[in-house]
């Protein structure tokens, strides 16, 4: 791969058909995620015996689950949950990942070489296992489970942040005003924090979509939710108990998540080619080499000589 | 969708103008020394992470264990005694460190099964399913970004590519959802679920965990194949091929020796990465396919908040990222010196 993609001109994120048919899937889901249980045509609990496991119909547009349930009217009223605990984690993995990724390049030596171990360390640690470790400590709630699943998004955010602002921190124009007597606040706030941003911006993107994976894992297996409740992750864990009455139903949740995550990835993809981030290089997870460009940790991928 | 680039022979650049015996044991301290600097505190953090989860905890193991009638003020002191938890956390943190590595995890809370027993119980579960996948993943994922990266721009390379991002959006339970309807509940060509050990015939062990694998590899496979032919693409064009063309080699040994060694290195980087995210799948595929494996494990432990049983899972986990991503390294730089030494 080339590292950075030729720079297309402003605006061009919409002019790419994919794009825009990511943000229009991302906004009818935005919309599901604020009024979808008062859009929902029937009420998602109520249960209707005389009518399991029914296929699509004009009453029940994606048919029945095995209560009698309005599945269309469950994913919907679902969708908040889904999506705002994903947005949850994806903000604390922001935070504590963004700010340190920009700090360690400012503050000293010591300082990134700590934070970083820190990151590595976390990076060992398999999501569902360390989300499971935690809800064991902490309690079981999906609110409560969105703090391990924010912290274990942070390394990602840290090492792209990171190597981003080390990029820019570099140039020549920084080294100029710094030669002027700009402080390092002053660097960061008006040559390195915009230049950072698209990057920060493709992260978020396609950490919204694995953060969206991870909840519907943690709501299928159970974790945070109580059953009446529903959730895509959960939809699907009921519909695999009944796999011989209903083996359609699955699909339903199943490909919603896809689509989903899907938009997600198109809508990163569209803000790197927008915003010419460039395709950040990501080191092996523990990184052992004792040469100086490598021992940083990153670097912008070169054509190859 | 993380794209890697390395270029080759980091540590042989770096060292510079040393003669070249010289360089190499330097440069060999060195990538010891760089080692240990980063992999001690590795160990340690993730291992204190661990540990400090079961502290924040809150809870009380001594009035767990003795009950609601027995747990008077001084039989929880005597226990807490006995448990050595009326140490400071990072005096608890050592002991507990150094029982660990002498294989002793300590006991379940409720059961008072050494946690070693059930892990070493569970583990052949994930191992059969991890390996299998990781094979199917290099099967599937080599094949097809080769060919890919061979056929660019034709018809098997967009379909690829297509299915590649498909696969992305798709998390392994999902995709392991989808492998029991159509071979365990449409068509009846492979158990639905549960596990039997090699033992007992390794034709059903196979067909028990050929699914499970399979769901998980699927992401693994996607990954692999979208960076080998992207790094494959970029090897294929570089002069030391054309030259090797122009040699008169055969096309297979340039794509074997010349090419394929040297656009392995990323699609492996992307194996060490993915890895957590192979063992969480494990825990997926466990789920779906009801076998009793340590995420089965997890989530009973978790539930019962058995602290040391999921204190010593999440340390056996973490060792184990650890290790492969050692072993990747090490073919890493293997990989690199052998071709500086064949001198492509």
């Amino acid at each position: 791969m080339s590292g950075r993609r030729r720079l297309t001109g402003p605006g061009s994120a919409r002019r790419l058909p994919s794009a825009r048919i990511a943000v229009g899937i991302l906004a009818v889901i935005a919309i599901l995620a604020g009024f979808g249980s008062m859009l929902a045509p029937q009420d998602p609990l109520t249960i209707n015996a005389n009518a399991l496991f029914q296929g699509p119909s004009a009453h029940h547009l994606l048919g029945t689950d095995y209560l009698g349930r309005d599945v269309l009217s469950r994913l919907m009223a679902g969708a908040r949950l889904s999506v705002l605990t994903a947005l949850e984690a994806v903000g604390i993995g922001l935070a504590l990942g963004a700010i340190p990724g920009i700090a360690t390049v400012f503050v000293g030596r010591w300082f990134d070489f700590a934070v970083n171990r820190i990151a590595d360390a976390l990076m060992t640690f398999p999501s569902i296992f360390f989300v499971v470790a935690v809800t064991a400590a902490l309690g079981n709630g999906l609110v409560q489970a969105m703090i391990p699943v924010g912290i274990l998004l942070a390394p990602g955010f840290f090492r792209v942040t990171r190597a981003a602002t080390l990029e820019h921190a570099r140039a020549q124009y920084v080294e100029a005003a710094k030669l002027l007597g700009a402080s390092k606040l002053h660097v960061i706030r008006v040559h390195v924090l915009h230049k950072v941003l698209p990057n920060i911006m493709v992260t978020t993107a396609s950490m919204t979509a694995a953060a969206l994976l991870t909840v519907s894992f943690l709501t299928f297996l159970g974790i945070g939710v109580q059953p009446p409740t529903p959730t895509w992750g959960g939809i699907l864990s009921s519909d695999l108990d009944y796999l011989s009455q209903a083996p359609w139903a699955p699909f339903i949740p199943g490909a919603l998540i896809a689509v989903t995550v899907g938009a997600l990835n198109a809508l990163a993809d569209a803000f790197r080619d927008r915003s010419g981030a460039g395709m950040l290089v990501l080191p092996p997870l523990i990184h052992i080499d004792p040469s100086p460009e490598r021992a940083d940790g990153h670097r912008q991928s070169q054509p190859a000589a | 969708m993380t794209v890697i680039s390395l270029t080759r022979g980091g540590a042989a650049d770096a060292a510079g103008a040393t003669p070249p015996r010289r360089r190499r044991g330097r440069v060999a301290l060195a990538r010891l020394g760089g080692g240990l600097a980063v992999l001690v505190p590795i160990v340690f953090l993730s291992s204190f992470i661990t540990y400090w989860l079961g502290a924040l905890s809150n809870s009380n193991p001594a009035a767990t264990i003795l009950g609601q009638d027995a747990a008077t003020p001084a039989a929880v002191a005597r226990y807490d005694k006995y448990l050595g938890l009326d140490h400071p956390l990072l005096v608890q943190y050592w002991n507990w460190l150094v029982q660990a590595v002498h294989g002793n995890l300590g006991r379940s809370y409720f059961t008072q099964i050494p946690v070693s027993h059930s892990i070493a119980q569970r583990l052949p579960v994930d191992l059969s399913i991890a390996i299998l996948a990781v094979v199917l993943a290099v099967l599937i994922g080599g094949t097809a970004g080769t060919v890919a990266a061979i056929r660019r721009g034709g018809w098997f390379d967009r379909g690829v590519t297509v299915v590649c991002s498909a696969v992305s959006t798709l998390p392994a339970f999902v995709v392991g959802i989808i492998l029991v309807v159509l071979f365990a509940v449409s068509v009846h060509a492979l158990p639905a679920n549960g596990y039997v050990g090699p033992t007992s015939g390794v034709g059903d062990w196979l067909s028990h965990i050929i699914l499970p694998a399979l769901a998980l590899s699927l992401q693994v496979s996607a990954d692999t194949a979208r960076q080998l032919r992207t790094s494959l693409v970029q090897v294929l064009e570089q002069n030391y091929i054309v030259g090797a063309k122009v040699r008169g080699l055969p096309y297979r040994r340039i794509l074997v020796r010349h090419a394929l060694r040297n656009a392995t290195g990323p699609a492996l980087v992307i194996l060490g990465i993915d890895f957590p995210q192979m063992l969480a799948g494990a825990v997926a595929a466990e789920a779906v396919f009801s076998l009793p494996g340590l995420g089965q494990l997890l989530l009973e432990s978790a539930e019962t908040r058995d602290i040391p049983v999921v204190q010593g899972l999440l340390l056996v986990i973490c060792t184990f990222v650890i290790v492969v991503n050692l072993v990747i390294n090490t073919a890493l730089n293997w990989l690199y010196r052998a071709g500086d030494e064949v001198g492509t």
